[in-house]
């Protein structure tokens, strides 16, 4: 299990991580999410040792993160870097060995790794000869290239193909189902809400909510009342009469009602009853989008 | 399952990448052609060569000049045949029907030409003439006083200019070379994927010690060629001052690219673009060249105080040393202790270019103020 305590981090006067803290389980994936320069690169860089924390620590099944620790992690960074010189095949041989593989292995493991990314035809060839999306696949095998205990990856899907979305997801999958925990940080809700076992939402340096997908879910609300209700007339008025509600959209596909906490959904379905004909009453769960939007905005 | 020998690992890749690397290839290829440049181009075109001169002489007198002028001759790079005639309108008749370059009269009072004297011959013929008119009432000569044995200085100067010439253009080649390798990490970011991985001392050891061996590696090839090339063309004799400066010359390069090393990798590690090293490698490079100027000063004299105090100073030190020790005017005590103060100067300068460099190296986007690289905490 992968724990981060409390970790701060200072540049200057500008508060970059404020006691940040949150744990990804083994076998699970974790989506970190927050808006741009909210803190997720630096503390995915103190993660791996790259920075340090002015204060807090990062915990590895309990125990301190040493250098040998962290040579076992697979890491990739948002600006993605390979030497452009070097031949692919020897770059992930050499990426392996840096990372503790025996010689024999890492030659292996490389070759493993180029034929599971499709790139057995390419493996002479230097990396700034191959396109955007195969240099893609080289970092990312040269992530993996060592069986990492721990996966951390900064924005991996950014500038990804469709293709190269599923064969990505597909290897995060692979790798939580073997028991490595994994934290990739994104700005498509969609993939993470679809990924993801849980979810750290980062504002301003501070997590501001942490936890499974569901949850963060019902603790955002109860959701909101998608009512589509045939009325004369203008069609929302009848909503003042409900107390603690409010509509939230308004659109060929209905209306979107939000009622305050306490406020009774079945005093809100008679209302529109007596409005009109009701066609559909139902609970709509709010999306990460929706959520995020909400946490952020608070 | 952490690499015991990063740096080694480090070290590996530099050295088998940049050997299958062209350049290096070319590089070698066109220092040596320099070099056999230097060694063939002056005795076929006429210059420095010796030349062989006809001189016709009639009676003793006049022989006696030719003769002095004969052991001389190869101060002037003449070499003097000396062809005996009957009398003097033989002598004429020898240099009219170009038997002969030059003829002496008689008397040995008139050099005798059919157009024009060479310069050469010239020089040779009345520095004989000279000699034996002084030798008649002979002034008393100068006491000389040698204090170190060198007699062949003209061919020990040749050898140091190139051995200096060598050192200086793979310290400056190197230098430039290691910061330009480390920006292209910078620049390609790859810095961070090792950074997670190794430590910056082990990144920057590894780049330093690998490089440095290709450098020494060249220059082995460098010299052994260029000696080989030598003797083969009969320009350079294979004697203990050419080993001795093929010797020096490979030491001294560790010893100053070690020293200079630091300081190129920390001016690399300022920079986040190629196109921006220049800002930062030119200090260093009008450094190595001022160096590469003194050392002409030390050619000159090797022994003199101006010499002997650069040899002392670090920066100088590497340029200014080899000169002074393949001279032989270096004695055991100022070796020790030039050394001692050069490799002094590289321990304090791996210390400060390991902060600076593990604090710079990451900091991509903007140059780095050397001030910011040597405070910031970053680690």
């Amino acid at each position: 299990m992968l724990e981060i305590d409390a970790i701060s981090r200072r540049y200057g006067s500008v508060v970059a991580l404020e006691r940040l803290s949150f744990a990804v389980e083994d076998g699970s994936i974790c989506g970190f999410v927050g808006p741009n320069g909210a803190g997720k690169t630096t503390a995915m860089r103190i993660i791996l040792g790259v920075l340090a924390a002015d204060d807090g620590e990062v915990r590895w099944d309990g125990g301190r993160i040493d250098g040998a620790t962290r040579a076992r992690f697979g890491y990739m960074p948002e600006e993605r870097g390979l030497y452009p010189k070097m031949r692919v095949a020897d770059q992930l041989e050499y990426f392996a060995r840096l990372h503790g593989v025996p010689r024999g292995d890492a030659a292996a493991a490389a070759q493993r790794w180029i034929e599971r990314m499709g790139l057995t035809e390419r493996a002479c060839d230097r990396v700034e000869a191959l396109s955007l999306g195969n240099q893609q696949r080289v970092q990312l095998a040269a992530a993996l290239v060592h069986e990492p205990v721990a996966l951390i990856l900064d924005e991996p899907f950014s500038g990804l193909d469709p293709i190269g979305v599923d064969v990505m997801s597909e290897v995060l999958r692979e790798r939580a189902g073997a028991g490595v925990p994994v934290l990739f940080s994104s700005h498509q809700l969609e993939l993470v809400e679809r990924l993801c076992d849980s979810v750290a939402i980062l504002k301003a340096g501070r997590l501001v909510a942490f936890g499974p997908v569901a949850e963060l879910r019902s603790r955002g609300g109860r959701g909101a009342w998608r009512v589509v209700v045939n009325v004369n007339g203008d069609g929302t008025d009848w909503i003042a009469r409900v107390p603690g509600a409010r509509v939230l959209q308004a659109d060929a596909r209905g209306l979107l009602v939000a009622l305050e906490d306490g406020a009774d959904e079945q005093a809100l379905l008679d209302a529109a009853r007596a409005a009109g004909r009701v066609w559909h009453f139902a609970r709509e769960e709010p999306t990460l989008t929706e959520l995020f939007k909400g946490v952020i905005a608070a | 399952m952490r690499p015991r020998h990063a740096a080694a690992l480090v070290a590996r890749r530099e050295i088998v990448e940049r050997i299958r690397d062209r350049s290096l290839l070319i590089s070698t290829a066109v220092t040596l052609a320099i070099l056999a440049a230097i060694l063939l181009i002056p005795p076929l075109i006429g210059i420095g060569g010796t030349t062989t001169y006809k001189v016709a002489v009639a009676g003793p007198q006049a022989e006696q000049v030719a003769r002095a002028a004969q052991r001389d001759a190869k101060t002037f790079d003449a070499k003097i045949e000396i062809v005996q005639v009957a009398d003097e309108r033989a002598v004429r008749k020898a240099v009219d029907a170009e038997k002969a370059d030059a003829g002496l009269s008689g008397d040995a009072r008139a050099i005798v030409v059919r157009k024009k004297l060479d310069d050469k011959l010239g020089n040779a013929l009345q520095e004989g003439s000279r000699q034996l008119r002084l030798q008649a009432q002979p002034p008393p000569p100068l006491p000389v006083h040698t204090l170190l044995a060198s007699d062949n200085s003209d061919d020990l100067q040749t050898i140091t200019f190139v051995a200096v010439l060598l050192l200086y253009f793979q310290l400056v080649g190197y230098g430039y070379w290691l910061a330009s390798g480390i920006v292209e990490e910078k620049a390609s970011r790859i810095v961070e994927v090792l950074l997670a991985t190794i430590r910056a001392r082990e990144l920057l050891a590894g780049k330093i010690v690998g490089i440095g061996i290709v450098g020494f590696m060249q220059l082995l090839v460098i010299g052994v060629g260029a000696t080989a090339l030598g003797v083969a063309t009969d320009q350079v004799s294979l004697t203990g001052d050419t080993a001795r400066a093929v010797g020096v010359v490979l030491a001294w390069f560790v010893l100053g690219y070690a020293f200079y090393a630091c300081l190129f990798a920390v001016a690399g590690a300022l920079v986040p673009r190629q196109e921006d090293i220049q800002n930062t490698t030119t200090p260093l490079s009008i450094v190595l060249f001022g160096s590469f100027m003194l050392s002409f000063a030390a050619i000159d004299d090797p022994g003199g105080g101006l010499a002997t105090a650069l040899t002392f100073i670090p920066p100088t030190a590497p340029m200014i040393a080899p000169v002074r020790l393949i001279a032989g005017e270096m004695p055991v005590e100022q070796i020790v202790v030039s050394v001692a103060v050069l490799l002094a100067g590289t321990a304090a300068l791996v210390a400060i270019a390991a902060r600076m460099y593990s604090n710079a190296v990451l900091r991509t986007g903007t140059r780095v103020k050397l001030l910011e690289a040597w405070r910031s905490a970053q680690s």
